[in-house]
């Protein structure tokens, strides 16, 4: 269970701050999977950084499964794995095996639970024919298979993804949805950050919208249809936008 | 923990084949090229032997002169002033058409000499063939004071006598400039790539967040990457080191000699790789801030460049000076210290004070840069872009 309680980030940049984040507030269910919707510059990344302790609010505070980021961010980070960006992330000059035996072993996990884990996971995404290679060369899929296996290398609850699969083609993205689903079976918390209305429409079950650092909409996707009496996501987005903007007067 | 990410960078690094090219090779083909030029120079005594052009005709007793002087070839040409152009020797002498005759009626006999002194090989030349002619002249001088007795000694108002004080060769203490020179030069650039890669880096591949988001604490991380860029910087040290020594010891003759270390030879290498060891962590902890605050490799490359100076800056401060005007000051100064602590034992000197001088300055500097790190990399603008 996440919990947002009215959280700003403002950031200091030279002379001007900038409001990343504007008295946001939502819940997020065990086994939830929610899609993060928002224009470029709209506060997604610095949202789900705050969430995974690597921002401190402004004000407000985030609790993770009971724990706050800020004063109990160890206890969190076992518990939580991040991807940003889709296939970055890994060290070109190590192999699939030892990109993610470094990070089990930053995670405490035992030799034997490592080669347990790494077995599992091979299996799971269709690893067998690179495990031993360096990632240098890789293709986008490949590569992004590696990168999400890294971040449950120690089997996190709560998954956050930011663009999971921006510049890739469609079979690497197709190789992130199939995952996502695969997780969400296993009863996975996800949030993820898109801007690709059909992959949040196909994964999520809850929705969240954020417009100039505000939660313009939080809420079930399927109850999102009904009021809008819409299926077409892309459309109920551009609206949500236009009536959130009048709505605080911007 | 600490060793498990230290050996991860480690090997990460060495993987890098920049970082191997800088490691392995460019030092040691420097210290190659560095050992052997000295050794040639050290043993071809003056060295260069030169070019003295002259027309035909001379006559025995002027060609007996002319061939006295060491280092000086002589060869007959048609045309003086050709041979020269062409470069095919370095000046030419005319003898006037009289001259032995002259010299022997007691009057003066002219000679020309023909050269452009704006040539450093002219002007040596020149310099050993108006010795020679002086020497000459002295000896037709004192034949013409004895003919008419007078005693020579009276044309002597002025005897110089040239003590050299240092008893070591003066090449030896060039190589003892470019030793240390070289050791820092190849420490820190060889350093550097594995420096930039390890923070900036991993905030350019987005392995920084990867990273952070482990239960790993930033202390913990900050050391074992310090670790790492300092391991790197020592291997190269100790790697050139070796070569040097290898090569001096086996190949070398006249510096084999020249650089005789006598009794003291292993406590003066232990004390040189201690001091390696201090050099590289100190340029690497530098080095690892410029990573910190870079955002990407290449801005943290950029931010590098003016440190990579303060590998040969300090020479400025040690050029000119013999060993013993070294002042306490040379000793405390890092940078300039392991200069000066270095041409100390080229020289075969183990002063304890100087040493543990250099060694306490060093670390004082690293721990206070390593605090200063570790307050950059706590905060979010440095960590994540
Ligand atoms: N470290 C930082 N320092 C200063 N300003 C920042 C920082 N991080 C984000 N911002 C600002 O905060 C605002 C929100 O940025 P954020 O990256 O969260 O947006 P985003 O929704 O992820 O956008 P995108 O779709 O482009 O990734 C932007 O105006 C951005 O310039
Ligand atoms: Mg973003």
């Amino acid at each position: 269970m996440i919990e947002i309680k009215n959280v700003t980030k403002r950031f200091q940049d030279k002379k001007v701050s900038v409001t990343a984040l504007n008295h946001v507030s939502f819940k997020v269910g065990e086994g939830e999977v929610v899609g993060l919707l928002g224009e470029n510059g709209a506060g997604k990344t610095t949202l789900l950084r705050s969430i995974a302790t690597l921002h401190t609010p402004t004000e407000g505070e985030i609790n993770v499964g009971g724990y706050d980021t800020v004063k109990q961010s160890e206890k969190i980070k076992r518990r939580i794995g991040v991807l940003f960006g889709g296939e970055t992330g890994l060290y070109n000059r190590l192999t699939t095996r030892e990109n993610l035996e470094y990070f089990a072993s930053l995670y405490h996990l035992s030799k034997h639970e490592t080669k347990v884990r790494i077995d599992e996971l091979t299996k799971m995404f269709g690893m067998r024919d690179f495990l031993d290679r360096k990632v240098d060369g890789f293709s986008k899929g490949m590569r992004q298979k590696v990168a999400i296996a890294r971040t449950i290398i120690h089997d996190p609850d709560i998954i956050l993804f930011d663009e999971p699969t921006t510049g890739l083609d469609i079979t690497a993205s197709n190789v992130f949805r199939q995952l996502v689903q695969e997780l969400k079976q296993e009863g996975k918390t996800i949030i993820f950050s898109s801007h690709i209305m059909e992959e949040v429409d196909l994964l999520c079950d809850h929705v969240a919208m954020i417009h100039k650092g505000e939660l313009v909409y939080h809420g079930e996707k399927e109850a999102l249809y009904r009021e809008e009496n819409s299926r077409d996501l892309n459309y109920i987005f551009m609206s949500k936008l236009v009536r959130g903007t009048e709505g605080y007067a911007i | 923990m600490l060793f498990n990410i230290y050996i991860k960078e480690l090997i990460d690094s060495l993987r890098d084949k920049r970082t191997l090219l800088l490691t392995v090779f460019l030092p040691i083909l420097m210290m190659t090229a560095l050992t052997f030029f000295y050794e040639n120079m050290i043993s071809g005594d003056e060295g260069e032997t030169y070019t003295l052009a002259v027309e035909s005709g001379l006559s025995s007793e002027q060609e007996m002169v002319l061939n006295n002087i060491e280092n000086v070839e002589l060869v007959t040409v048609e045309d003086l002033q050709e041979t020269l152009l062409n470069g095919d020797a370095q000046a030419a002498i005319v003898f006037e058409a009289e001259f032995d005759e002259k010299v022997q009626a007691g009057e003066v006999g002219n000679i020309e000499i023909i050269g452009d002194t704006f040539s450093q090989n002219t002007s040596n030349l020149i310099y050993l063939v108006t010795s020679q002619l002086a020497e000459y002249e002295r000896i037709l001088v004192t034949e013409r004071l004895i003919n008419a007795d007078v005693d020579p000694g009276i044309t002597q108002a002025v005897a110089i006598e040239q003590t050299e004080l240092s008893t070591e060769d003066s090449n030896i203490m060039l190589l003892a400039l470019l030793i240390p020179m070289i050791l820092a030069i190849a420490i820190s650039v060889g350093s550097s790539p594995a420096a930039a890669d390890l923070f900036a880096g991993e905030k350019e591949r987005k392995t920084m967040e990867a990273l952070l988001m482990t239960p790993v604490n930033r202390s913990t991380l900050l050391l074992a990457k310090f670790l790492t860029i300092s391991s790197v910087g020592t291997i190269i040290g100790l790697l050139t080191l070796t070569v040097v020594i290898i090569e001096i010891a086996f190949f070398t003759e006249h510096l084999k000699a020249a650089v005789n270390l006598g009794d003291q030879m292993i406590l003066i290498f232990a004390v040189g790789i201690i001091i390696i060891i201090l050099y590289s962590s100190l340029m690497g902890a530098v080095l690892m801030i410029t990573s910190i605050i870079g955002k990407t490799v290449k801005e943290a490359q950029s931010y590098a460049s003016p440190i990579l100076m303060l590998a040969v800056v300090p020479l400025i401060f040690i050029t000119g000076l013999s060993v013993n005007e070294f002042t306490l000051n040379h000793f405390i100064l890092p940078f300039v210290n392991i200069f000066a602590i270095i041409t100390e034992l080229i020289f075969g000197i183990v002063n304890w004070q100087h040493i543990l001088i250099v060694i306490g300055s060093n670390l004082a500097v690293i721990v206070i840069i390593f605090i200063i790190s570790r307050i950059l990399f706590s905060k979010d603008k440095w960590v994540i872009d």
